[in-house]
């Protein structure tokens, strides 16, 4: 079994709260997650909003101040490095962001947007970039007369591609996928899913991808986390999650997604209500006070992650039923 | 495969241009002020002569033996003294302006920036300038330094940054969370590189319009001083000539007519422009 | 044949832009009976909310404007009513939510107190009688708490709350006709699904005519019981929705369909890629013109698609605009 390409431990993201005179109070976004990817394959974390799936990948890349944990990059801990050598590491960490219409700096010209990561680290000779700027452009399937203009001269697909073409620059290794394709129409969502696919068989990249929607999910994820109020509730690969999901989470997510397919008979599991306050989490399992087969013991303490199949561990303490 | 792009490459700088060119306010106003700025610069070689020079009985009325603006309380060339004059005002107003961008942009970008201890210290230095009563505190800076048009121009600049400041502040604290910077951290760029070439290019249009504006009532403000006296009497502004002859008001009162007509119509004429900027500039801010 | 609740006609909704009068809906024709779910389906800028807008005479003033055609509902023409009229209509017989519920209700008065007002602006209703019908709509929609909970503010409520809230205030009157714009887009999916359920047991008890616009097939799936899947201002195909979905005879339609990975009954190793719609939606511009505009994006496309504007062919309860229609 090789290492993993990324291997995060107890990851922890907190956020300042200021509740009453002096008191401090913590928000965790994230709490005490870990989760591994293989070289070439995609890993996706699943949740709703509040679940911290974002905040878990941006504190991945360092893009937010972590709390705890570590994060094997290819050998080193990315959390650990000083400045500079984060500086220069960043190159094997890519994004690609929701937002196609804020995730552009609309003062720069496509191509400057795509060079702008390779100017700051350095990746390339200063004269070949033109050339590899070229290159991207192509392989993210633009044409070159497009390289000269705006952001807001493209429409919302191609602003997109702009922005993949911009994580390529630097021949990344991992590539974190923010709601990616969220903000697309259907049809313009299919064209970038096939085209991250593509470039995954084509250039061995490594996704870590951050989605709310289990139909992509589904098609993208070689292995899924799902999470709920800044912790995991399930890990398993992607046969395991969607024929046999055993946290009832999970079981209520996949259950409330519409689909055209009518072989498709999933009662649905309506779970009422709303998340609790994220300030102020129960001391059990954060998701008793909404869970259909809740009894006394889940509310008591906070239930481990335990395996229930192959690749396939689920924390629920009435799981293994 | 892929419709129709336009291969014209439209900067979000070309677009504004156009949207200024529709705005008839806006483009009146635009020539006016190459008007004005026109005669600042060629009136001297076209009309030329000492504005001080005494040319002729005071008190001629204007037409009269061929003094367009007629003749002042001490006999001197009101065209003369307007047109050397249109010089100084602009010159001072767009000093100012330059002055109150440059400090307010540097405390506002590291205050929206930096947050923090940096923040809190830089915003409670803008609220002491900003309390700061602007006419006491220019005649204070004038009665210590001199009545030169630099400290004129410095202590206008000095009280007038604030409101730049903040706009700064305000624009840099919501350009930093949208995406593009958090991709342009992903990819390695420095602070300074962050905060000069990404986030500030993007959060200049309302600081133009500010700043557009801050030359028309830097303009003002010089001719409140003039007036009072505080100014530098070898220099022949506006202000400077309503002020000396402000106790003929009644009896000639085109001495100070004239002169405020001209401030009224370089004002009017920058805050049309600046109005103009304003409609041009901000529908892109919307958009983003 | 019973007549129908509301039938659209020829419509055509023209905005005024700066090259001219474009239309944003070229002549469209649908018909919606009496409590039937009718989905308004297709991708952004396909003019499905600016249709419903135009129902509602909502459009944007001194932009938009209805060129052409009818709208009648209970054999009234709402194309040619002024505001007064209108404004009787709307809230009371015809109801809208939108899209934000984060923006649809006013942060600055209490919910029990935006609901009220519907019910005292069309029935007539006092203070206090207003107030508790508020009470019983919000238990109506399954907000626990409701007689606690409606003299909270907005920003007091999550979002789905607020939805919650907003079809409150659209069924406060009764309404024939009930037009939801996206009503979960900006959801979570499991409050979506308990949203879907709300609207259609409530549509079920109270015989509400229900207009879903989506862009999700598989809410259409569900909810509806006919769709209209609109392309670029116009009408692409329209029929009862698992007819449509079964058996799509609109190119467009059936790219809808198969490039959307839907969860499917048994997943296997498989993972084809999803099939493509290549290219992008036409321009505005080129909306009026007299041909298919789906033409550039299909593979089927031939001359004749490309130089005249395709009409509607019928093939039982189901209409397509396509040259091709039966070939598929």
């Amino acid at each position: 079994m090789t290492a993993p390409l990324l291997d995060v431990k107890n990851l922890s993201v907190r956020f300042p709260v200021k509740r009453r005179w002096g008191r401090q109070s913590w928000l965790y976004a994230v709490d005490d997650v870990s989760f591994e990817v293989q070289r070439g394959e995609t890993l996706a974390i699943v949740g709703e909003s509040g679940s911290g799936k974002t905040t878990a990948a941006l504190g991945v890349a360092r893009l937010v101040a972590n709390s705890g944990g570590t994060v094997d990059l290819g050998g080193e801990d990315f959390l650990s490095l000083e400045p500079e050598a984060l500086r220069q590491a960043r190159a094997k960490v890519q994004v690609i962001f929701q937002d196609p219409y804020s995730s552009l700096n609309p003062r720069l010209r496509a191509e400057a947007i795509v060079r702008e990561p390779m100017d700051s680290i350095g990746t390339l000779p200063g004269a070949q970039r033109p050339a590899r700027v070229a290159e991207l452009f192509e392989q993210v399937g633009l044409r070159p007369e497009q390289m000269k203009l705006f952001p807001h001269q493209f429409s919302g697909g191609q602003r997109q591609r702009i922005g993949i073409a911009r994580a390529l620059a630097t021949n990344p290794e991992l590539i974190i996928c923010d709601e990616a394709v969220s903000a697309l129409d259907v049809a313009v969502q299919a064209q970038i899913l096939n085209l991250l696919r593509r470039l995954q068989r084509e250039l061995g990249l490594t996704y870590l991808f951050i989605s709310h929607d289990l139909g992509v999910v589904q098609h993208m994820s070689d292995h899924i986390a799902v999470m709920y109020m800044g912790k995991i509730v399930e890990y398993a690969d992607r046969l395991s999650l969607f024929n046999d999901p055993r946290h009832p989470y999970t079981k209520a997510l996949l259950s409330a997604v519409p689909s055209v397919d009518r072989k498709r008979k999933v009662e649905r599991l309506l779970i009422p209500g709303d998340p609790p306050d994220p300030l102020d989490p129960p001391p059990g399992c954060r998701f008793a006070s909404r869970c259909p087969f809740v009894e006394d013991a889940c509310r008591a303490a906070q239930p481990p992650l335990e395996p229930v199949a192959a690749a396939h561990t689920v924390a629920c303490i009435k799981a293994g039923h | 495969m892929m419709n129709d792009i336009p291969p014209k490459a439209r900067s979000p700088f070309s677009e504004a241009f156009e949207m200024f060119r529709r705005n008839h306010a806006a483009v009146i106003g635009l020539v006016m002020l190459t008007f004005i700025i026109g005669i600042a610069i060629f009136g001297p070689m076209i009309y030329p002569g000492d504005p001080f020079e005494m040319v002729w009985i005071p008190f001629t009325p204007p037409g009269q033996e061929g003094y367009l603006m007629g003749t002042d309380y001490l006999g001197r060339d009101l065209l003369s003294m307007l047109i050397h004059g249109a010089k100084v005002s602009l010159t001072v107003g767009i000093s100012a302006a330059i002055v109150t961008v440059t400090i307010g942009i540097t405390v506002g970008a590291l205050a929206g920036f930096y947050r923090g201890w940096v923040e809190e210290v830089l915003m409670r230095l803008t609220e002491f300038f900003q309390v700061l009563p602007t006419l006491l505190f220019s005649m204070v800076i004038v009665a210590l330094f001199g009545a030169t048009l630099p400290m004129i121009t410095l202590a206008i600049g000095l009280v007038s940054w604030p409101a730049v400041a903040r706009i700064t502040r305000a624009e840099f604290m919501r350009i930093r969370e949208l995406e593009y910077v958090t991709a342009a951290r992903a990819g390695g760029v420095k602070n300074a590189r962050l905060i000069f070439s990404v986030i500030l290019p993007n959060a200049l249009p309302p600081i133009i319009v500010q700043a557009a504006l801050m030359v028309g009532s830097a303009i003002l403000f010089e001719a409140g001083l003039s007036f009072l006296g505080l100014t530098d009497p070898n220099v022949a502004s506006w202000g400077q000539i309503i002020g000396s002859n402000r106790e003929y008001i009644l009896d000639a009162s085109y001495t100070v007519t004239v002169p405020g007509v001209a401030i009224f119509v370089t004002v009017l004429a920058i805050s049309l422009v600046g109005d103009g900027l304003n409609d041009a500039l901000n529908p892109k801010l919307r958009q983003r | 044949m019973k007549e129908p609740l509301l039938k659209i006609e020829n419509l055509r909704i023209e905005l005024a832009l700066r090259g001219g009068q474009t239309p944003v809906i070229d002549d469209l024709s649908l018909e919606l009976n009496a409590g039937e779910t009718l989905s308004f389906v297709g991708e952004s800028g396909c003019g499905k909310s600016m249709t419903a807008l135009a129902i509602m005479g909502l459009l944007p003033e001194g932009v938009g404007s209805v060129a052409s055609g009818r709208i009648l509902f209970d054999g009234r023409d709402m194309a040619r009513m002024n505001d007064t009229e209108l404004r009787a209509i709307r809230g009371n017989e015809i109801s809208m939510i939108f899209q934000e519920p984060m923006t649809s209700l006013n942060p600055v008065y209490t919910v029990g107190e935006q609901i009220a007002e519907v019910l005292r602006r069309h029935k007539g209703m006092n203070k206090a009688q207003a107030w508790s019908r508020a009470t019983e709509l919000l238990d109506a929609v399954r907000i626990p708490n409701a007689k606690s909970r409606v003299g909270d503010y907005p920003h007091q409520m999550s979002g789905g709350q607020r939805q919650r809230v907003m079809i409150a205030i659209a069924l406060a009157c009764s309404p024939k006709i009930l037009i939801a714009d996206e009503p979960t887009t900006a959801l979570d999916v499991t409050v979506q699904a308990q949203i879907f359920d709300l609207l259609r047991d409530l549509g079920r008890e109270t015989g509400t005519a229900i207009i879903l616009i989506t862009h999700d097939m598989g809410a259409v799936a569900e909810m509806a019981d006919r769709m209209v899947v609109m392309y670029a201002g116009r009408k692409a195909e329209d029929g009862p929705v698992r007819t449509v979905i079964d058996h799509p005879r609109h190119p467009y339609t059936k790219g809808l369909i198969s490039c959307v990975p839907h969860l499917l009954a048994e997943l296997t190793e498989a993972r084809p890629d999803l099939t493509e719609v290549p290219g992008i939606v036409p321009s505005l511009a080129s909306f009026g013109d007299d041909a298919c505009l789906f033409a550039s994006r299909c593979d089927m496309a031939d001359e004749q698609c490309r130089t005249s504007r395709p009409p509607e062919v019928g093939f039982g309860g189901q209409n397509s605009a396509c040259w091709k229609a039966n070939q598929l």
